[in-house]
């Protein structure tokens, strides 16, 4: 029956809404699986995810697309334009998410068959835990239109920093101790790396929100850690 | 199920109504479909849920109270179903082929907790969105197959959840519906991976002694075989690590008949005074050869007191001293405090500027006392943020004289579970460079009368 009925403007906003919502459940659960398998060696859980992330593709496309279609059938202004707008700019950050993240599996796949690192495993799970956090409390704002928990998740993004840091710093130790391992170090180097851009996406959506509720950018500047990250 | 058909003969609406209530957690737990009353008392309250969603926008719990009244039914199904304590969820199909379009029909208030659910039709997506749980929705709604599976819920606290959908039979034409029942397994996850750990950690540091030992009997067998200097200096090596295994071993045994007993509360009474003097007499070798000196002070015999096991209780303060001793330097003094009576409240601070944190509290009764034993050292102390996982088995310090592991990583978890079995409480202060400072603080026996059978009764 729902098919008769022509649907209304707000509810076509809505449901696009929804569809980011349900491509922002699908890039953190890519997100943890591919720190649940790192942190736990499991292949077939990295393989898994690795093969699920064409559908986070494909569902940015179809968002895009019917913001696109939006746009030009309901010229939508104002405060509605935002909406659309930033459903389509949450879309391809949530989908650079799922590649960081199928980037972290497949190096999975490859530190399994080195040595186990130990305690260096134990500091990056840590990270990614952190780092999937914010990303569920960010589409949590995002669902709820909660200004408040967006800027929340933006202003603590020096945590995720301060953490690639002090990672950075026990992966050259983890190195230098052993020429052995700096093969499965690069890789573990680059998983923190991952983590810390997906965090900072997660930063990205937090501002879209914020603009998209408040029609304002986020003014202040962020308190950022600028060492090592160019 | 025998039971249930007896039950069936004669209190067919009972049935309905637990069943009903049952019949998720029930399916959830054998995977095993039982269709008909599930879904005629799903059907009932979720159908009643659209009814009353779509003519008034009252919250939910105005529409589960006069529910019962309109069907005319003796049992309050949507009373019961708003009763339990697991999510239970009534989702009604979107458009075809929007996924997103889902809405829940009827949501019980355990569900709107967890999900923060306000709108009466909310979307279903915007409370769950787990690709996993949206998948078996869909699967219930269009599929009409039941099935279930486990996801996490991210976030602060990591929540596991074991979520099971199964589709319902609405009216004809009205949007296919489908049954979401969602059941905690938190502390299942949580203890599985615990004991994982724990091995993982107890495994390792036996192989690290293991692997020396293997080491130098090779050695000896083979290019030290004739070198009586060497063998010497290797032998003793090898005791040492010998006996270090032998002390994790002993701790680990220990640690499991401490755990055996741990809710059976303890007879006996013991002189918290004296029970430190005899500790500091026999520990004189250990801090002798250190250089370290035990200072002491201490109220008159038996006002101290406490209900307690003997031995375990000179095992808490020999833990406590063995440690100080163990991380003072040389000619340090390790300050060992016994006072009664005391408040079951954490201690004041000794240092206002360390970092204090309580490991254990204990339920106290008003009007108890307690008597307080503190045992400070002077040693390099520790960063705030190891204190909370000081009782931790195997936990170190990071960068805390990793080459001189005389402990075995499991003195402080004995100490705790002691403590516990005794109701005590633990504390600890500490700041870097400034030395530590550990409490404990047990019941004092009550005075007159035989404290033993007492105690038992406290814990029946």
């Amino acid at each position: 029956m729902n098919e008769h009925i022509v649907r209304s403007y707000e509810e076509e906003l809505n449901q696009l809404a929804a569809e980011v919502v349900r491509m922002g459940g699908l890039a953190e659960a890519q997100v943890n699986d591919s720190i649940q398998a790192f942190a736990r060696r499991d292949v077939a859980m990295a393989q898994a995810m690795i093969g699920r992330d064409g559908k986070l593709d494909a569902m940015e496309a179809d968002i895009e697309r019917a913001a696109i279609r939006m746009i030009a059938l309901r010229q939508p202004m104002a405060n509605d334009l935002r909406r659309t707008m930033s459903a389509m700019k949450i879309a391809m950050n949530l989908e650079r998410c799922g590649d960081l993240a199928k980037n972290i599996g497949k190096r999975t796949l490859i530190l399994a068959e080195a040595e186990p690192a130990g305690p260096v495993t134990r500091s990056i799970e840590r990270m990614g835990k952190l780092v999937a956090s914010r990303l569920k409390e960010v589409i949590d704002a995002y669902t709820n239109s909660e200004v408040d928990r967006a800027v929340s998740v933006w202003s603590r993004d020096t945590e995720v920093d301060e953490h690639y840091e002090s990672l950075f710093r026990e992966l050259l130790t983890y190195m230098m101790g052993d020429p052995r391992t700096i093969t499965a170090g690069a890789h573990l180097l680059f998983v923190a790396k991952n983590l810390e851009r997906i965090g900072d996406h997660a930063t990205n959506i937090a501002e879209i929100v914020h603009f998209e509720i408040t029609g304002q950018e986020i003014v202040s500047e962020r308190p950022k850690l600028d060492t090592l990250t160019p | 199920m025998p039971p249930e058909s007896a039950a069936k003969m004669h209190r067919p609406t009972l049935l309905a109504g637990l069943a009903g209530a049952a019949a998720p957690l029930a399916l959830a737990a054998f995977g095993q479909a039982q269709p008909t009353p599930a879904i005629l008392v799903a059907l009932a309250v979720g159908g009643l849920g659209l009814a009353l969603a779509r003519r008034d926008p009252e919250p939910a719990t105005r529409a589960v109270e006069t529910a019962p009244a309109a069907a005319g039914d003796p049992l309050p199904y949507a009373a019961i179903i708003g009763a339990l304590e697991d999510p239970v969820m009534v989702i009604a199909a979107g458009a075809p082929g929007e996924t997103a379009g889902h809405r829940l029909a009827f949501a019980n208030p355990a569900a709107r907790a967890l999900f923060r659910i306000q709108r009466q039709d909310a979307r279903l997506i915007t409370a769950i969105r787990n690709p996993q749980v949206i998948e078996l929705v869909d699967e219930a709604l269009i599929g009409r197959i039941a099935g279930h599976g486990v996801f996490e819920a991210g976030g602060a606290h990591d929540r596991v959840w074991v979520a099971s959908a199964q589709p319902l039979t609405g009216e004809t034409g009205s949007a296919p519906l489908a049954l979401l029942v969602l059941r905690d397994q938190t502390d299942l996850r949580r203890a599985e991976r615990m004991r994982a750990d724990f091995l993982a950690n107890a495994s390792h540091e036996l192989r690290t002694p293991l692997a020396s030992l293997t080491g130098f009997i090779e050695t000896l067998r083979g290019p030290a075989r004739d070198d009586a200097v060497a063998r010497d200096r290797f032998l003793g090596i090898m005791q040492t690590q010998a006996e270090r295994m032998a002390r994790l071993i002993d701790d680990l045994m220990s640690l499991s008949r401490i755990e055996l007993n741990e809710h059976i509360a303890p007879q006996g009474r013991v002189d918290l005074a004296l029970a430190v003097t005899d500790v500091a007499d026999a520990l004189t070798p250990v801090t002798r050869d250190k250089g370290v000196r035990i200072d002491w002070s201490a109220p008159a015999a038996a006002a101290a007191t406490v209900e307690g096991d003997r031995d375990q209780i000179i095992q808490v303060i020999q833990n406590l001293i063995d440690n100080a001793v163990k991380y003072s330097s040389a000619d340090g003094v390790i300050r060992v405090e016994v006072s009664a009576p005391a408040s079951g409240e954490t201690p004041p601070p000794l240092d206002p500027e360390a970092a204090r944190l309580a490991l254990l509290a204990p339920d106290h009764r008003p009007g108890e006392l307690y008597a307080l034993l503190r045992v400070s050292d002077s040693g390099p102390g520790m960063p705030r943020d190891a204190l909370p996982r000081l009782t931790e088995r195997f936990y170190r310090v990071e960068g805390q004289k990793s080459g001189d592991r005389s402990g075995t990583g499991l003195g402080l978890a004995i100490v705790k579970h002691i403590v516990n079995r005794h109701r005590g409480g633990i504390s600890v202060e500490s700041a870097e460079g400034r030395g530590a400072t550990f409490s404990v603080w047990l019941p004092l026996a009550a005075t007159g009368q035989a404290a033993g059978p007492e105690g038992v009764v406290k814990a029946s």
